[in-house]
């Protein structure tokens, strides 16, 4: 550990550290533009000038190349490295436009800043500025090449750490050109960084162009809503308006970093026709009657009718307070536990992975550091994207990355894939575990092995899954595999991907036992008089079998932000407030509750409101559209619970004591709380039924299109893939299907037209990605279907 | 002593108001009478427009953000022709104390000070001063100032081809 001063501030770090990293250290500002935490020094801007005054080399360095040495004095202040930083300044400003006012970076631009902080106003340079063409990038990101610095961040960041390939450097000299090849969409899924990492005004939000100034945004502390990852987050809004999400720059846990679903995917919060007013059998109502009437009729119909009759439905995207009020509400009326997930499934897999011990629970920092992963039955860019990115960082430090799954899973790293039937990944797993494989044939055999021997030797293994991918048996597969594999000198983790932001607490919320049988015998017993739907869409979700019951009950109420079909049927509405726009909780994959902090009060948005013009110019005290309030507010107020987050969260950790500490949780801070393992439920008797014989159809979720919150986003729109069926190729030649012939697809009762293409699938699949809204898409993810695909004739 | 002082402060008033009684007086019969204002007066606030007619005002927010009452509001967005302009703006001159600091921070010389100071009214929506109210048809003081025309992102003309700019550089080449 180098002992060092800079600027009179004595310092030690690790051998190995920069002069940049030790001021940073120490609470000494170097000015920087190519340096970055998470992408490290190039010693292309020149601006982190320092002088060294005592040191094996004396002078002006660069702090980001130097390396620290013992007893070095370090000065940024002195007067020839301040010189040369000025003039860097000036010839970086020599080129640039005259355009800070019409540029969406200013306010937040380090150009600026660093303009300003050089005391550079006014331009000696006589000659004529360079000028560069535009490209037309897509609907993310807008490009302005005149105002580049050419730092290299952006190549570093959509290359090196995202693993895109459609954008880079181009030409020489002066003259170098940050973009694609020819102009077009970035087909990155991650390429939003872009905005992130620019320095300038390069690269900006296309979808929050022109709309507000950095100062103007309310901004808070927040949790990604759109999977269970629980990125860190600070969205911005105004005039009732969320305008845009940026990452958090530090570290934990999604390193600085965010995918387009979670950049771009805010406009649910804006539509034009979110519902926001509470509705009471079709009549128009205030908030406050709504709630009189839930709690009246729910509670009337448990006393008339025995509370059998009543169905609590639980969300995956309500906050944890919302959930664990229902499931308070469910006790005191003496029902069943609230239905958290009506994809039986996935939900007995879920229960078993959120009861394991925390410490077989990888995060997204264990993925970066893994030696080898192992992704089965998941496919991460649709389900958990980050971890894709965070299996590239692993990868780049030399992690070998396999994947066992019957889809061609796309990755943003190289990964070697063992396709095997989804019914078989289970049986894959017990096998890595030291099992005989049974049930598997030779040539899968054969890989096998060989990551078998990759996995026992590697130190810091982590196995990926997906609730939806393995089900119950292949959870339990999945943590006997990791638990066998941790030793005192290796630590071996399991990370299951899971529906949404609030999963893994739901799943803690929820008996050990799933109750799937339970929920058939309740929907088939024709007792259900009441459901509740807090935050989920039931009838675009669950199979007709299931919605049938639900629409005809008595009661059917709904409490949401989307205009969804739910919202649409539902004969009490109650308007909440969306994830920015309340105080709460969410409980990430790993069991890590984390708060976040109100960004916008709910409400019709200005740009509503005036039509586009300037609001109206009259005057009241209410907030238009602003009679949404949060879910866990509603509920607290149906169980008398007083006192507001505080008091909600109070009452919360009297009930549930792995809930324990969600009261002292502070956004800002970003704490992180570990939800403790539990008792993991017996494995059941009875094995699984027979595989239906035949084509089998295979559901599973896109990056966009499924997950309810962006897919209200009417900009992530382009991101939507086809509605197709995938066979492999045999298969399609074997049905008379040729690539892009329209094909029936028929399983459950249920059938959709689709686009018929052909994939790299095992024989006897089909598989189709879900889109929402769609008949199929209503077919649980996961698990496989007796299907029949034809050719569809006509037009 | 004390009461010396009083019997003396109220003289003293009442001999003030007659002395002056025979005094010009220094306010004015306004409105029968109108005083010029100096032509640097600080009043009534306006958005003027370039030399080619078009708006001044590209809805930076920096005069929003210098006002030291937050009086201005504004939307931005942009023209199909990629200029940024302000969907809205508006000025609340019940609130605005007219110390002509939005006026100083303004980067295009769209919103200036008049000595128009004559707009008392007794409803107080009246001085809430949308942008067709703020407009003006010239271009105010700075006539020939036009932003576009050295911001060097190819609104006003084509990239490269005003004085200034050189021609767009070919990132395909690679000559030295
Ligand atoms: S990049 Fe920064 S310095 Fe350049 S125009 Fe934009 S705000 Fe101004
Ligand atoms: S586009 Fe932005 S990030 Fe890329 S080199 Fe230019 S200034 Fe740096
Ligand atoms: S990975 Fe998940 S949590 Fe992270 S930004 Fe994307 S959608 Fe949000
Ligand atoms: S400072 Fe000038 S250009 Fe900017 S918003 Fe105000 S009036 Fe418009
Ligand atoms: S930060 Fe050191 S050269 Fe750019």
């Amino acid at each position: 550990m180098p002992t060092l001063t800079i600027d009179g501030r004595t310092v030690s770090v690790p051998e190995g550290k920069t002069i940049l990293e030790a001021a940073e250290a120490a609470g000494v500002r170097v000015p920087h533009f190519c340096w970055h935490r998470a992408l490290g020094a190039l010693g292309a801007c020149r601006l982190c000038a320092v002088t060294v005054l005592d040191g094996p080399q004396k002078g002006v360095r660069m702090a980001c190349l130097t390396p620290v040495q013992e007893g070095m004095r370090v000065s940024t202040l002195d007067e020839s490295s301040w010189n040369m930083r000025r003039s860097v300044i000036e010839w970086l400003m020599a080129n640039h436009p005259h355009d800070c006012p019409v540029c969406d970076e200013g306010g937040e631009c380090q150009l600026q800043d660093m303009t300003v902080a050089g005391n550079h106003a006014v331009r000696r340079q006589r000659g004529r500025k360079r000028t560069f063409h535009n490209q037309d990038l897509g609907p993310f990101i807008e490009h302005e090449m005149n105002r580049c610095i050419a730092c290299y961040r952006c190549v570093r960041t959509y290359r090196d750490y995202c693993g895109g390939d459609d954008f880079g450097v181009l030409g020489s000299r002066d003259r170098v050109y940050f973009g694609r090849f020819r102009p077009g969409r970035l087909l990155s899924p991650f390429s939003g960084n872009l905005v992130d990492v620019c320095p300038t005004g390069t690269l900006t939000d296309k979808t929050s162009r022109f709309r507000a100034r950095p100062w103007d945004l309310e901004e808070a502390s927040s949790v990604c809503p759109h999977c269970a990852l629980g990125c860190a987050v600070i969205p911005g809004g105004r005039y009732r308006e969320l305008l845009r999400v940026r990452a958090d720059p530090r570290p934990q846990p999604n390193d600085g970093f965010l995918c387009d679903r979670g950049r771009f995917g805010y406009g649910y919060a804006n539509r034009a026709d979110r519902p926001r007013q509470a509705r009471l059998e079709g009549r128009p109502g205030t908030l406050a009657e709504a709630v009189a009437a839930l709690r009246e009729r729910v509670e009337g119909i448990a006393r008339q009718h025995g509370p059998e009759a009543v169905l609590l439905l639980g969300s995956a995207r309500a906050t944890v307070e919302a959930n664990a009020l229902l499931s308070l509400w469910a006790r005191r009326l003496g029902a069943a536990d609230p239905v958290f997930d009506l994809a039986a499934r996935r939900d007995g897999a879920a229960r078993i992975f959120a009861r394991a011990a925390p410490a077989l629970r990888a995060t997204l920092a264990d993925v970066r550091q893994a030696d080898l992963t192992l992704v089965c039955g998941a496919d991460p860019l649709a389900e958990g994207p980050l971890l894709a990115l965070a299996l590239r960082q692993a990868a780049r430090r030399g992690a070998a990355v396999r994947v066992i799954d019957p889809r061609p899973v796309p990755l943003v790293c190289e990964a070697e894939r063992l396709p095997l039937a989804p019914t078989l990944v289970p049986e894959a797993l017990r096998f890595l575990a030291g099992g005989n494989g049974a049930g598997l044939s030779q040539e899968v055999l054969q890989p096998l092995a060989e990551t078998k021997r990759l996995f026992d030797a590697a130190r810091r293994p982590v196995v990926i899954g997906s609730a939806e991918g393995l089900g119950p048996d292949g959870v339990r597969a999945l943590l006997a595999l990791v638990a066998g594999a941790s030793r005192p000198d290796r630590d071996a983790k399991a990370a299951l991907l899971l529906p949404g932001p609030s999963s893994f607490a739901c799943a803690r919320l929820a008996s050990a036992v799933p109750n799937a049988q339970d929920l058939r015998r309740r929907l088939g017993g024709g007792k259900i008089r009441a459901v509740v739907a807090l935050e989920v869409d039931p009838l675009a979700e669950a199979p007709p079998a299931v919605t049938g019951v639900i629409e005809k009950a008595e009661l059917f109420a709904a409490l949401d932000y989307l205009p969804t079909a739910t919202v649409g049927r539902a004969n009490l509405f109650l308007p909440s407030a969306g994830p920015y726009e309340q105080d709460g909780a969410f409980c990430d994959f790993a069991g890590r509750l984390r708060a976040f902090a109100r960004v916008l009060r709910p409400g019709t948005p200005i740009l509503h409101t005036g039509k586009g013009n300037h609001p109206p110019r009259t005057f009241s005290p209410d907030v238009p559209g602003g009679d949404a309030a949060p879910a866990w507010e509603i509920l607290a107020e149906i169980l008398g619970i007083s006192g507001g987050l505080s008091g909600a969260r109070a009452e919360i950790e009297k009930a549930f004591s792995f809930l324990q500490g969600l009261a002292g949780l502070r956004a800002d801070a970003r704490d992180e709380r570990v939800l403790p393992g539990g008792e993991p439920p017996a494995p059941p008797g009875a094995p699984a039924g027979p595989e239906p014989a035949g084509l089998r159809l295979l559901l599973s979720d896109p990056f966009v299109g499924w997950e309810p919150l962006s897919a209200h986003a009417a900009v992530l729109e382009v991101l939507r893939p086809e509605d197709a069926v995938y066979l492999n190729p045999a298969e399609l030649a074997r049905l008379g299907l040729a690539p892009g012939a329209r094909a029936r697809v028929e399983a459950q009762e249920l059938s959709e037209i689709r686009v018929a293409r052909a994939a790299d699938l095992p024989p006897g699949l089909a598989w189709v990605v879900r889109r929402r809204g769609s008949a199929l898409s209503r077919l649980p993810a996961g698990e496989v279907f007796a299907c029949r695909v034809a050719r569809e004739e006509g037009a | 002593m004390k009461l010396w002082r009083s019997i003396r402060g109220t003289l003293d008033a009442f001999w003030i108001t007659l002395r002056t009684l025979f005094r010009r007086p220094a306010t004015i019969a306004w409105p029968e009478k109108r005083r010029a204002p100096a032509e640097r007066f600080r009043a009534r606030i306006v958005l003027t427009r370039d030399p080619q007619g078009k708006e001044r005002c590209v809805a930076c927010y920096l005069c929003s953000a210098a006002c030291p009452v937050s009086c201005i509001s504004m939307q931005s967005a942009e023209a199909p022709d990629g200029r940024r302009y302000a969907a809205w703006f508006r000025i609340n001159f019940a609130r605005c104390i007219f110390c002509g600091l939005c006026a100083e921070a303004c980067p295009t010389r769209a919103i200036q000070m008049t000595p128009d100071y004559e707009m008392c009214r007794r409803d107080p929506l009246s001085l809430l001063y949308e942008k067709e109210d703020l407009l003006i048809d010239g271009p105010g003081k700075d006539p020939h100032y036009d932003f576009y025309r050295h911001a060097g992102i190819g609104v006003a003309a084509p990239r490269g081809t005003l004085p200034g700019e050189r021609p767009p550089e070919d990132p395909g080449s690679l000559l030295p």
